[in-house]
């Protein structure tokens, strides 16, 4: 690691007058010291917001507020989540491992880096990494890459599980910014996709912190699944996922929810295949019209055409394993 | 009978390791732990080209760094005595790049070596060094460059090819790995310290010590007896610690060069490129039988790849001239230069490799002929000699394996035809594969040090990198002399004590047992000639009169003329009685030959929509002689098995071809099974002793569980979906795109 | 603070990727002719406070040393090993507060004021731990090297009550890697000491 100062702000507004260029927020720390490790992130200072930060989980009148530091296992074991928001937990439990989950906050979790193999070994190509070195992936490997919303300057993915489910449930992320006053982004803004700029993962303002996400209030608690298909059982970043979550009346879907991880930069809605299934029977022959929906929308690179059908067979699964949660 | 007499039962032996304590409280020391005064921290710095040669390297603002000691680089570091003309760099037989010269042959190459004061001043010194290169063409895409490989006869032809081309059923495929790498959960280390010029201690992470020892003697020309080798604890090996690779004289460069002992432990990603790995290969199988399913004749085929810089040989196709009888048979390999780290042995070398092929092609054929695999495989067998060499085989339970493990797994329930039987989306399948493992034995020392109290302290220089080689000589100790396990301590991985060879190839045991059964006896010789200054009837007594217990020494049985050791310690005037012995192989090898065997079932479940494949069982049935210590041996396996998922179904290091280079070297790229990955893995022995290989009668079980595995579990994927999966590893994108 | 940050190296211009100028002429001032300015800071250290295993420790670390290497490489617990450093293997684990967590991904003076168990921690006086006496019993190691990792994960996984099943133990000790494949002597540990 490059030297830095560390320094332990005891108020919201310290931590964003901090917050210069060079410096970077310090939470749960298990992407960033890993980046720092390897020289990827190079902040100047540190700032621990580890006592700035709320750790509650609360309901509100619209739904539910989880504050920036509460810990991925928290939120994944929490009774509120559990019974409102069953999907936030069940794609937390899926991704990184026990240790990991119980150092992670939520917030941090937003604003984890891609694992793109090309990203993490500098001395490859990156346009992320470093903005003109070319896309070391689009000319080499490409099995763990993006099959939709890539561009030639990145075709690497965006690596959480939570942020699908909360990508699924229109979350909102709330931030603080420099004029340390609360405002917030609804999540489908909150990443972007690469466009010419992919050293840039998100929307969030430079000198902004994310101090809360909250999740409306919604009807997907009972028909709900989170599906991640991988290389190995556990502990393994995405070969796609799946968050699904149906709104049933009867066996009507009034309303369908359907996000990807694995696939893009960003967490990615299926907006066409959720409003095809609204309305329709939720039976087998809907949710493979849905997945075949779902494939017309991606763009599989050379090397990653696998993605394609293991994505259809994924959400069919994840559909009907909606029906049976 | 066999060559060596049995002087004991199979006694029940407590469970527990010896060094069970040390382990569960972290208080064992691997190399990296030793604390040692004004150590200093060294960061190698990789080349980031294949192929080429260094330009220039500036390493002024790494020097900058507080706490910076020096840098090495070709230009400034240290001779090594081996390195200073070709030929004697020959002669020491070290072909791995050290900083000895400017050219490039493979990425990762050490360039650069930081010392520093501290761990992180090194870290961030080493990304500060920059490199310049003239960049050559780089070969690293295996699968292009074999073709252009001419391949050639490894080991004599038996029969003809002409003599089966007509035969009824006639198999021909081609199948493919692709590198793995052994990953052990230590990363290499060395922490080298100087005193004066021509002496050296070294705690250093390896599966031999006495090769450490001997080689590090010739590179840098000090004699043996002034290195003194520390491996006590060994965080795994699986065949990387059976070389001695470029950390350890690069460690011992920098602590003359500082003067100061240093102390190199890789990175992750280093481990990936500088310890070696399994290299990817390509098989041909054509194997044929006759209507009845009588194996005619098999070719096999085998490439694979190897560094530009030393070349290493797997012997892939060596399995098929083993487990099965066939009258013609042809094998056939090359080596395939690339310009990527060396690889090594790995975990079942070659016979891994070279089972998968001729595994799956006998499972292949199986379903041509439409007779069980099963059986297929037993009316093939070839459990009364070898038919390599056409000597008996000492032991060969092979049969009883695939008969023990098809009841466990209950193989007849099986539906024979695949592509069957279904729950739900989830199809099912069964599969079954064997595996054989030379059953090798080298010549070892230990010795013993008996302490008034009458505790003993067995010792060798051999290793235990994890497979309970200290507990098996504890156990064998006790039954031997009757001395309580709790007075019976062991001391291994010092190249001081009586020397040993490396622990690998599953000869650990093998090789030690013998050793510390001549040294009891040695033991029991020195006593009984002290004893007889007490009583007569010990003189000229013979090992097998002589009976050893906590009280003392006996005649023929316990009590009998019982004189304790504390009077023979008294009456002598002794401190400690000190003995040593060694024990090899002898003439037993001419008249036999010797193998472990172990008979793999699988049961799968693969999904039908996403290609995810699922191991509802493992079974494992192992011949391996007597089983000293069933809960080690049985871990050895499931453990062994474990593996075998892995690198069936995960592991596989991606290469580059564009940039030249390995992708995603690190564990979370790099995927070998997390504990969610394996089912409880059923494990049993036939337990019959091999009365030829040495005087315990047990065989090594480390590899056999392995060897096999990847079969059966494609075998199984098969029989599951009607889809042959021959590429290795069976991911599920694989799955899921592959035609039934 | 700000004055003493830069060394003299602060202003001296150099190349940062090499990699990328093969072309350039052999010689070493060929390096200093990019005008990239090059920023090399000065280490920072800082006094912390820490209880480890109970015990106290008045310390003076770098800002950058993670939890796993002071343990390691200043306070002799070598107990809680390396195995990857990157958060990848789980060897590293300890607990802060109870807690499992990665000691690796951890900066120590990070964990001021918080408690800190190790594998030395673990067992109360001469007595091992249950885990631990279940790992000897169950054989659940071989080399042991991720053995304190996956003890104190393994205690971690019983705090948390994830020991309903097999599989659940499984997939809540998955964090943990073993090359050794030692996983049915872990699980069994873990069942033995969950009953």
């Amino acid at each position: 690691m490059r030297p830095f100062t560390l320094q332990k702000p005891t108020t919201i507004g310290q931590a964003v007058s901090g917050k210069k260029e060079s410096a970077q927020f310090l939470a749960g720390g298990t992407n960033l010291l890993d980046l720092m490790k390897k020289h990827i992130s190079q902040p100047d200072r540190l700032l621990d917001i580890n006592s700035v930060l709320s750790e509650k989980i609360e309901s509100t009148a619209g739904g539910i507020r989880i504050g920036a530091n509460v810990r991925n296992s928290a939120a994944a074991a929490n009774e509120l989540i559990l019974s409102k928001f069953p999907l936030v937990s069940h794609a937390i439990l899926k991704g990184a491992s026990p240790q990991i989950r119980n150092m992670a906050s939520m917030a941090g979790n937003l604003l984890q880096r891609t694992r793109c193999p090309y990203f993490y070994d500098t001395s490859l190509p990156c346009n992320k990494r470093k903005a003109g070195s070319g896309c070391g992936a689009l000319k080499g490997e490409t099995r763990m890459a993006a099959i939709v919303g890539h561009n030639p300057q990145c075709v690497a993915v965006h690596p959480s599980d939570l942020c699908i489910a909360l990508s699924a449930l229109d979350a909102r992320v709330i931030i603080n910014g420099k004029d340390n006053k609360e405002t917030s982004i609804p999540f489908k803004d909150f990443h972007k996709l690469p466009g010419t700029n992919p050293e840039k993962d998100n929307n969030l303002p430079a000198n902004a912190i994310i101090t809360a996400i909250e999740i409306p209030s919604n009807p997907f608690n009972k028909n709900c699944s989170y599906l991640k298909l991988r290389d190995r059982e556990s502990y393994a970043f995405a070969l796609v996922s799946v968050a699904a979550a149906l709104q049933l009346n009867g066996n009507r879907i009034v309303e369908a929810r359907l996000a990807s991880g694995g696939v893009a930069h960003k967490p990615w809605r299926w907006y066409e295949a959720e409003k095809f299934l609204k309305g329709k029977t939720a039976d087998l022959s809907n949710f493979k019209q849905a997945a075949e929906i779902i494939a017309r929308e991606t763009h599989p690179l050379n090397g990653n055409e696998f993605k394609v059908p293991m994505l259809k067979g994924a959400i069919e699964v994840a559909l009907q394993n909606c029906l049976t949660a | 009978m066999g060559f060596f007499k049995r002087k004991h039962e199979l006694k029940k032996v407590p469970e527990g390791r010896v060094e069970g304590f040390y382990k569960v409280t972290g208080s064992g020391k691997y190399a990296a732990e030793y604390k040692l005064e004004n150590v200093c921290y060294a960061v190698l710095v990789g080349s980031t080209i294949a192929a080429g040669e260094i330009i220039d390297i500036n390493t002024d603002n790494a020097k900058d760094i507080e706490g910076v000691l020096d840098v090495l680089t070709h230009r400034n570091r240290p001779q090594i005595p081996a390195f200073a003309d070709e030929a004697k760099a020959k002669r020491a037989g070290f072909s791995l790049p050290v900083l000895h010269t400017n050219k490039i042959f493979f990425r990762g190459q050490p360039v650069a070596l930081v010392i520093a004061e501290t761990l992180e001043d090194a870290n961030y010194a080493a990304s500060l060094v920059t490199v310049s290169y003239k960049t050559d063409q780089a070969k690293v895409d295996f699968d292009k460059e074999h073709a252009t490989v001419p391949i050639a006869a490894t080991g004599k032809e038996r029969g003809s090819m002409d003599a089966w081309s007509n035969a009824p059923h006639i198999r021909e495929q081609a199948y493919t790995i692709r590198n793995q790498v052994h990953n052990p959960m230590e990363m290499h280390a060395t922490i080298a310290v100087w005193d004066g010029d021509k002496k050296l201690k070294l705690y250093d992470k390896n599966q031999g010590v006495n090769n450490v020892q001997q080689t590090i003697s010739r590179l840098f020309d000090i004699p043996p007896a002034n290195i003194e080798v520390f491996s006590e604890y060994v965080g795994g090996g699986f065949g990387s610690g059976l070389k001695v690779w470029s950390n350890v004289p690069l460690a011992i460069m920098a602590a003359k060069q500082v003067n100061r002992p240093v102390k190199l432990m890789l990175t992750r990603p280093q481990m990936f490129t500088l310890v070696g790995y399994r290299p990817q290969s390509w098989q041909n199988v054509r194997i044929g039988a006759d209507a009845n399913g009588k194996f005619l004749g098999i070719l096999h085929q085998a490439k694979h790849g190897t560094s530009v810089f030393d070349n290493y040989g797997e012997g892939i196709t060596r399995i098929s001239r083993l487990v099965y009888n066939f009258g013609n048979l042809k094998t056939e390999s090359a080596t395939v230069p690339l310009n990527l780290g060396a690889p090594t042995w790995m975990r079942g070398p070659g016979d891994c490799t070279g089972a998968f092929a001729l595994e799956s092609a006998i499972d292949e054929l199986s379903y041509d002929i439409k007779k069980d695999p099963l059986q297929l495989r037993l009316d093939n067998l070839a459990v009364i000699n070898d038919p390599d060499t056409g000597k008996p085989w000492s032991t060969n339970f092979l049969n009883e394996c695939m008969t023990k493990g098809a009841e466990m797994i209950n193989w007849k329930s099986r539906n024979p035809l695949p592509a069957q039987t279904k729950e739900g989306e989830w199809m099912i399948g069964y599969g079954v594969a064997n595996g054989m493992w030379f059953a090798g034995r080298s010549k070892a020392s230990a010795s013993i040090i008996m302490q008034k109290d009458g505790s003993i302290t067995v010792q060798t220089a051999m290793t235990d990198i994890g497979t309970g080689t200290g507990t098996g000589m504890q156990n064998i100790a006790h039954l031997e002399l009757g001395i309580s396990h709790d007075k019976i301590r062991i001391k291994l991985g010092n190249s001081n004590l009586p020397a040993a060879p490396s622990q690998g190839g599953s000869t650990g045991l093998s090789t030690i047992s013998g050793a510390v059964a001549a040294v009891c006896d040695a033991l029991k010789m020195k006593l009984a000639g002290y004893a007889s200054s007490q009583d007569a009837i010990f003189k000229d007594a013979k090992p097998e009169s002589i009976v050893l217990s906590d009280s003392g020494i006996a005649y023929q049985q316990a009590g009998n003329h019982l004189i304790s050791f504390d009077k023979i310690f008294s009456k002598e005037n002794l401190q400690t009685i000190e003995v040593e012995a060694s024990s090899g192989p002898g003439e037993e090898r001419q008249k036999y030959a010797f193998c472990s065997g172990a008979s793999h079932f699988c049961k799968v479940r693969v999904h039908t929509k996403t290609g995810k494949v699922k191991i509802d069982r493992h079974v494992c049935v192992v011949d391996a002689g007597y089983v000293v210590n069933k809960l080690a041996a049985a871990n050895q396996v499931s453990g062994a098995a474990v593996g075998g998922i892995g690198m069936t179904l995960s592991e596989e290091q991606l290469v580059d071809s564009t940039h030249g280079c390995f992708i995603g070297g690190d564990l979370a790229g790099y995927h070998f099974a997390v504990n969610a990955d394996a089912p409880i893995i059923e494990v049993d022995f036939i337990n019959k002793i091999d009365p030829n290989i040495n005087p315990s009668g047990a065989k090594g079980v480390g590899e056999v569980g392995i060897i096999g595995a990847a079969a059966a579990i494609a075998n199984a994927i098969f029989h599951a979906t009607g889809k042959r999966l021959r590429d290795l590893p069976i991911t599920p994108d694989k799955v899921l795109l592959a035609k039934s | 603070m700000e004055k003493q940050k830069y060394s003299r190296r602060f202003f001296l211009s150099t190349s940062a990727m090499a990699a990328t100028l093969a072309f350039i002429p052999v010689g070493v001032k060929a390096f200093y002719n990019n005008v990239k300015k090059l920023v090399i800071p000065l280490k920072e250290k800082m006094a912390i406070k820490l209880s480890i295993n109970k015990a106290k420790y008045n310390l003076t670390v770098d800002t950058r040393t993670t939890l796993l290497d002071l343990v390691r490489e200043q306070l002799d617990l070598t107990g809680t090993k390396k195995g990857c450093d990157h958060g990848q293997c789980g060897a590293c684990t300890v607990h802060v507060n109870g807690q499992r967590v990665l000691s690796c991904l951890t900066l120590a003076a990070t964990v001021q004021g918080k408690e800190v168990t190790t594998i030395e921690g673990l067992s109360q006086g001469s007595e091992l731990h249950p885990m631990q006496q279940a790992f000897i019993e169950c054989d659940g190691f071989q080399c042991g090297y991720c053995t304190p990792g996956q003890i104190m994960s393994a205690v971690g996984c019983v705090n948390e009550g994830h020991t309903h099943s097999v599989e659940e133990i499984k997939e809540f000790m998955s964090g943990n890697l073993c090359r050794c494949g030692a996983y049915n002597g872990i699980v069994q540990s873990i069942q033995k000491v969950a009953k």
